[in-house]
């Protein structure tokens, strides 16, 4: 790739030490241009700020506020600002990679405070909001000093173009497919068997949907199985379940990479119900990688992650009988679904860093051309003269 | 009182007309920028198009098509230039239609080289486009006309860029 080395500074609007999309997007990231030999540097909030990698800087303590329908772990005021421009100013970066700068964090500070060669990459994939029209003005000029966006996918490209009135260069996220490509057969996992990895305690990761399917799919095939990774209170979730159904289902808590990458391999099929609120599904990408068989609700983020289908089978968002038409039909018809999951597989090798990180370094350097580095902006700077701060 | 409240009004008022100006200054610089990145771009691409003609490729027609589009491409003023890298696009669209059977490790190199190309040319087009259509929306508004923020810079021209053929 790259014959110079250059100094890039990211900024991630949510808590580092919060598990979550865009975080794990730029831990990757970052690790992925350091291992190229560039300097990275990382701002992001972050609770702990004695356990941090040493490329991350911390921005402050979080705060948490309710946002697209979860709770966002984002920061902002004026010492998290003045921190920003510190961070900017003795960074004496080459460019600077933004995350969601069109969300109340310490990215729009960022974007805000400096000038030079700025990437934005939007995340989020969201029907527009009412409050958008009120927000807009303040956020346009803002949002335009960016030389180049980035959208994970065609949905959030989509959101910003009806948002924002501009457009993006779609890079998806990426994952680490060699760690996937691999998976082991595990017994405890094969046959007759669903799998969900998530937050599963969450409303819009669908398990509800599931659970709601199962009685029909049970019908068709008696010894199905339902087996749910991911951090949650496993005996809250039970009691949610009718008492018929709860030896269905396995809760496994937490699982390794490792784990996972088996787990993947191994499911009869994967199913993703969520309701809302995804913008990329990164999730959904591994387990194409890991050669499952995907079952996933329409919501826009999937369906074009799923090449419409053509990679991975869709149903009808929050709707629990057309879930287990397909999931029924699949099953039942092993050679379709070993056919669709292999062709998954190929496709997910796309979303390997290799290929994503190249893709994102080309962008840096078309924003870098004829710039001298990131400053901050002269409006802070006139600003600053005024009142007799150093810059 | 009311000189306070006048004062400040003022005050209010050139830091809106100055911030409005160093948005406007900003904007131009992005646009500058991002073509002279989508500028390099295409001339590498021009590069490579008359390379392209000299080798093995090429029959003698499709050669001289090449050549004549790629100087075309290279000499067309910013106005006619779209026009002229279209022309161009559709030279070498045809030629990429028909590489599945080429063989030679320079020719292979050139196409690889060739494509790779194109999809940069595909981002720094997107990137321009935005930064031109974002301008020409600023330079629009009215504090921006009457106040004659944009000065002497010229009005960003609008680039068309045929996107199935690139």
């Amino acid at each position: 790739m790259p014959l110079s080395k250059k100094r890039i500074g990211i900024v991630c609007p949510y808590g580092w030490d919060t598990p979550g999309g865009v975080q794990s997007h730029v831990r990757d990231l970052a690790e992925y241009l350091i291992d190229e030999g560039h300097y990275v540097s990382v701002l992001a909030p972050a609770i702990d700020d004695e356990n941090l990698p040493s490329y991350v800087t911390s921005a402050g303590r979080p705060i948490s506020i309710p946002y697209n329908g979860a709770v966002a772990r984002v920061l902002f005021g004026p010492i998290a600002f003045s921190r920003v421009r510190h961070w900017i100013s003795q960074g004496n970066f080459d460019v600077l990679h933004l995350h969601e700068p069109a969300i109340p964090s310490i990215s729009l500070l960022a974007c805000w405070a400096a000038e030079g060669p700025l990437v934005g990459t939007f995340h989020a994939a969201a029907k527009r909001q009412k409050v958008s029209f009120a927000v807009i003005p303040f956020l346009e000029p803002v949002i335009e000093k960016l030389n180049a966006r980035i959208a994970v996918s065609e949905a959030a490209r989509e959101t910003l173009t009806e948002h924002l009135d501009t457009d993006a260069i779609v890079v998806p996220n990426g994952i680490y497919a060699s760690l996937y490509r691999d998976g082991k057969l595990d017994e405890r996992w094969t046959g007759n068997t669903i799998g969900f990895i998530g937050r599963f305690e969450e409303p819009r990761k669908g398990l509800s949907v599931l659970i709601d399917a199962l009685p029909a799919i049970i019908t068709e095939i008696p010894d199905i199985k339902v087996f749910v990774a991911g951090p949650g209170d496993s005996e809250d979730a039970l009691k949610e379940i009718q008492p018929a159904l709860r030896s269905r289902f396995t809760f496994m808590g937490r699982i390794s990479e490792e784990e996972k990458a088996n787990f993947l391999a191994s499911v009869g099929l994967y199913i993703a119900p969520n309701t809302g609120g995804e913008s990329f599904g990164i999730i959904l990408a591994e387990a194409l990688a890991a050669g499952a068989s995907v079952v996933a609700s329409d919501i826009p983020a999937f369906d074009s992650l799923l090449g419409h289908g053509e990679y991975g089978t869709l149903f009808e968002s929050e709707n629990p009988q057309d879930l287990a038409v397909k999931v029924v039909a699949l099953l039942k018809d092993s050679v379709a679904r070993k056919e669709i999951a292999q062709r998954g597989k190929n496709y997910a090798q796309a979303f390997d860093w290799d290929v994503v990180a190249d893709k994102i370094y080309d962008v840096y350097q078309m924003a870098m051309v004829g710039g001298n580095g990131v400053t901050l902006s002269s409006e802070n700077r006139a600003w600053n003269k005024l009142l007799g701060r150093q810059g | 009182m009311k000189f306070i409240l006048i004062l400040f009004a003022f005050a209010l008022a050139a830091w809106y007309l100055s911030y409005s100006a160093t948005r406007l200054d900003r904007l131009h610089h992005r646009v500058e920028t991002s073509w002279a990145n989508l500028d390099g771009l295409l001339q590498r691409r021009a590069a490579i198009a008359i390379e392209i003609a000299r080798s093995e490729i090429s029959d003698p027609a499709s050669a001289m098509l090449l050549t004549f589009a790629a100087h075309q491409a290279r000499e067309a003023s910013v106005r006619d230039r779209s026009q002229a890298e279209t022309g161009l696009s559709g030279a070498l669209g045809i030629l990429l239609e028909t590489s599945s059977h080429i063989s030679g490790e320079i020719e292979k190199d050139l196409i690889r080289e060739l494509r790779e190309l194109t999809e940069k040319i595909k981002m720094a087009v997107a990137m321009h486009v935005d930064a031109v259509t974002r301008t020409q929306l600023v330079r629009k508004k009215w504090i921006n006309r009457i106040f004659r923020l944009a000065g002497t810079a010229p009005e960003p021209v609008t680039y068309e860029f045929e996107g199935d053929v690139l």
